[in-house]
């Protein structure tokens, strides 16, 4: 009949208590363990939701985009572009892409409006970019293919475009003008928005793209830029497995269409998210062993402090073997006493981790993901170290003489 | 049967090269309800024999049987609930729990032999109470005087109401009152039927017990027949 659990914590509370300033340095080092483990993976959870969100931002998971080979032989640079009947062509070749857009981007124009000029970047795509790039209207309409067929004076303009040219007044329905054409504007985007994380830059991660503007993608070719080439396509997959497969087959159908020669970079952005995905596991890793160690060192200089504590109640171990105690009650004494200062260093290193994420999150506006799992995994791990740093002590005072133990001074 | 049987005891102590024997075959009998001293000079090997006798030590050779137990044939689990149950020890340096009150210190016993704490504490206030120390209850050790210590520690000893109590220089370390006062508690207690061993080298404290056992050098050299 050993003594209860409820006993052996009873016990240990009160030695705990008798012994604060003792407890307070044998737990520091669980404390720094635990809170490091806390820091650094809710920094690598708030990366990873971020770095997930950016990607979706952009068109998520599905998305392949084809640009230019910058590696190229600079005598090809001409032949790398694409005419309008081989967009037709590599369409036909990919029925199973939810999704197609070419697209020439005209940075250097910019759009007026009477006296008002706004800098910007104006795009000419086909109508699939709102699915591509999952980024949908809010006002009017977007291009459409009779807009593509007729090279229509039309245009739909970003959130921040609109209000820049036309402050409060709607748009829709009125002309502004590049390059001499006036350009209906027909629709207004839905704004874009992802926080900034680290707090450079401004608050909007995606301001750019709100300043962007849209024209049918034959427009732009024969009335706006017609020194402009095709050379960027954007293709939508009906999956993120199925985009790395299209992927591969569309860099097949590039390199038959062009003799061979790799004039075109096709990526994936499931392949970047997994490219990074890896890099923060890496990172992860990397902290985690070092949290580890900590804890390492933490549980040695729990064992050593057990073993001093021991060395000096010896009597009191005496004392309670004379009075009855069995080696097993000794044992869990001590066992659960470890365990309690352990677990009390967890407790703390949770609290205090939580204190360094809040002033961490709110000084580098930084999105750190705390989650409850880290915190069962936080305690389970300072019980573990308890558990084990613990049993060499405890079995130390468990076997000890009771005669020699009621000797010693 | 005695309720104490020595046979042939000898107890060896290992100093590394050289052996001390501290006891060299002790055949002692002591029988329920006695009240027995045990003298001798220190060495002489009467702790050794008090620490066989409260089952804390076991004999190099020879038997020790308890209640008609082989004690040596125990298992230390089996040693240890015959030191929760059937021996109440007293030291001379009261050997208290310091971090303890006195009545957490004279609850250890039973809370080693799963006893309710609940009952427990009962038991402990009512010793605690037969003693003289009910108003000390909250008192760490250290608040008290070496007398009162003293009596905590007969509490502690005789909460699980043993057979056999067993003190090693109990007036020790206390001045002649106090002594005398710990020595009535015994007084006491052998009148109620407890069987007493008190090893000591004082002659005034032997003069309680109604038997006194010499040993020298490990060797009984008289008293070994009951009154």
């Amino acid at each position: 009949m050993a003594i209860s659990l409820r006993e052996s914590v009873e016990i240990g509370l009160a030695d705990i208590w008798t012994r604060k300033v003792r407890t307070a340095v044998t737990v520091v080092g669980i404390i720094l363990g635990v809170m490091s483990i806390m820091v650094v993976l809710a920094i690598v959870n708030g990366m990873n939701k971020s770095t997930l969100q950016w990607m979706e931002e952009r068109g998520g998971l599905n998305k392949i985009d084809v640009h230019r080979n910058w590696e190229m032989d600079r005598k090809d640079w001409s032949l790398a572009s694409f005419s309008l009947s081989e967009l037709k062509l590599i369409r036909s070749l990919i029925p199973e892409a939810a999704a197609f857009t070419p697209e020439i981007s005209d940075r250097s124009t910019g759009i007026t409006k009477g006296e008002l000029y706004f800098q910007t970047s104006v795009s000419g795509v086909f109508p699939d970019m709102t699915i591509v790039d999952e980024w949908n209207i809010s006002e009017g309409r977007f291009i459409n293919y009779f807009d593509i067929n007729n090279s229509n004076n039309v245009i739909v303009l970003g959130s921040k475009a609109a209000t820049e040219l036309f402050s409060n007044h709607n748009p829709i329905g009125e002309y502004v003008y590049m390059q001499g054409q006036a350009l209906k504007v027909i629709g207004i985007m839905q704004e874009k928005y992802l926080k900034m994380q680290g707090g450079w830059g401004g608050e909007n991660a995606l301001e750019y793209m709100n300043r962007r503007a849209f024209i049918p993608l034959t427009t732009m070719l024969h009335k706006i830029s017609p020194n402009q080439t095709i050379d960027e396509l954007s293709i939508k997959a009906s999956s993120p497995e199925k985009a790395l497969k299209l992927k591969t087959k569309l860099e097949n159908i590039l390199l038959n269409l062009k003799q061979g020669k790799k004039l075109f970079e096709v990526s994936s952005i499931k392949e970047q998210m997994d490219q990074m995905k890896q890099n923060s596991l890496m990172f992860t890793v990397i902290f985690v062993l070092i949290a580890v160690i900590s804890l390492l060192v933490g549980g040695i200089v729990i064992m050593n402090i057990m073993l001093a504590s021991i060395q000096e109640r010896t009597r009191e171990i005496g004392v309670r073997l004379a009075i009855g105690a069995r080696r097993i009650d000794i044992f869990i004494q001590f066992m659960v006493q470890t365990i309690l200062i352990t677990t009390l260093g967890g407790v703390i290193g949770i609290v205090l981790g939580y204190a360094i994420l809040n002033m961490v999150g709110t000084y580098l506006s930084m999105e750190l993901v705390a989650s409850l799992s880290m915190i069962y995994a936080a305690l389970a791990v300072s019980v573990g170290v308890g558990l084990v740093f613990g049993i060499m002590p405890a079995v130390r005072a468990s076997n000890l003489d009771p005669v020699n133990a009621l000797r010693n001074e | 049967m005695a309720l104490i049987e020595t046979k042939d005891i000898i107890k060896d102590y290992d100093m590394g090269k050289v052996k001390v024997r501290a006891l060299n075959g002790i055949n002692i009998s002591i029988e329920k309800g006695e009240f027995v001293a045990i003298m001798g000079p220190s060495g002489s090997g009467k702790s050794t024999l008090m620490h066989i006798i409260g089952c804390l030590d076991a004999p190099t050779e020879g038997n020790y049987i308890l209640d008609n137990l082989k004690v040596s044939q125990l298992h230390k689990s089996e040693l240890a609930a015959i030191r929760n149950k059937e021996v109440g020890f007293v030291f001379q340096t009261f050997n208290l729990l310091p971090h303890l009150n006195v009545l957490k210190n004279v609850e250890l016993p039973l809370m080693y032999a799963g006893m309710s704490s609940k009952a427990r504490i009962k038991q402990a206030k009512d010793i605690l109470d037969s003693v003289g120390l009910s108003d000390r209850l909250k008192h760490k050790p250290s608040e008290l005087s070496g007398g009162q210590r003293q009596r905590v520690a007969i509490a502690r000893a005789i909460v699980n109401n043993p057979a056999i109590l067993l003190a090693d220089e109990p007036t020790g370390n206390l001045d002649t009152q106090a002594g005398s006062d710990i020595l009535s508690i015994f007084s006491e207690l052998h009148a109620k039927g407890h069987t007493i061993i008190i090893v000591t080298h004082d002659m005034a404290v032997a003069n309680r017990a109604n038997r006194i056992i010499k040993i020298i050098d490990g060797k009984i050299v008289d008293g070994n027949i009951a009154a």
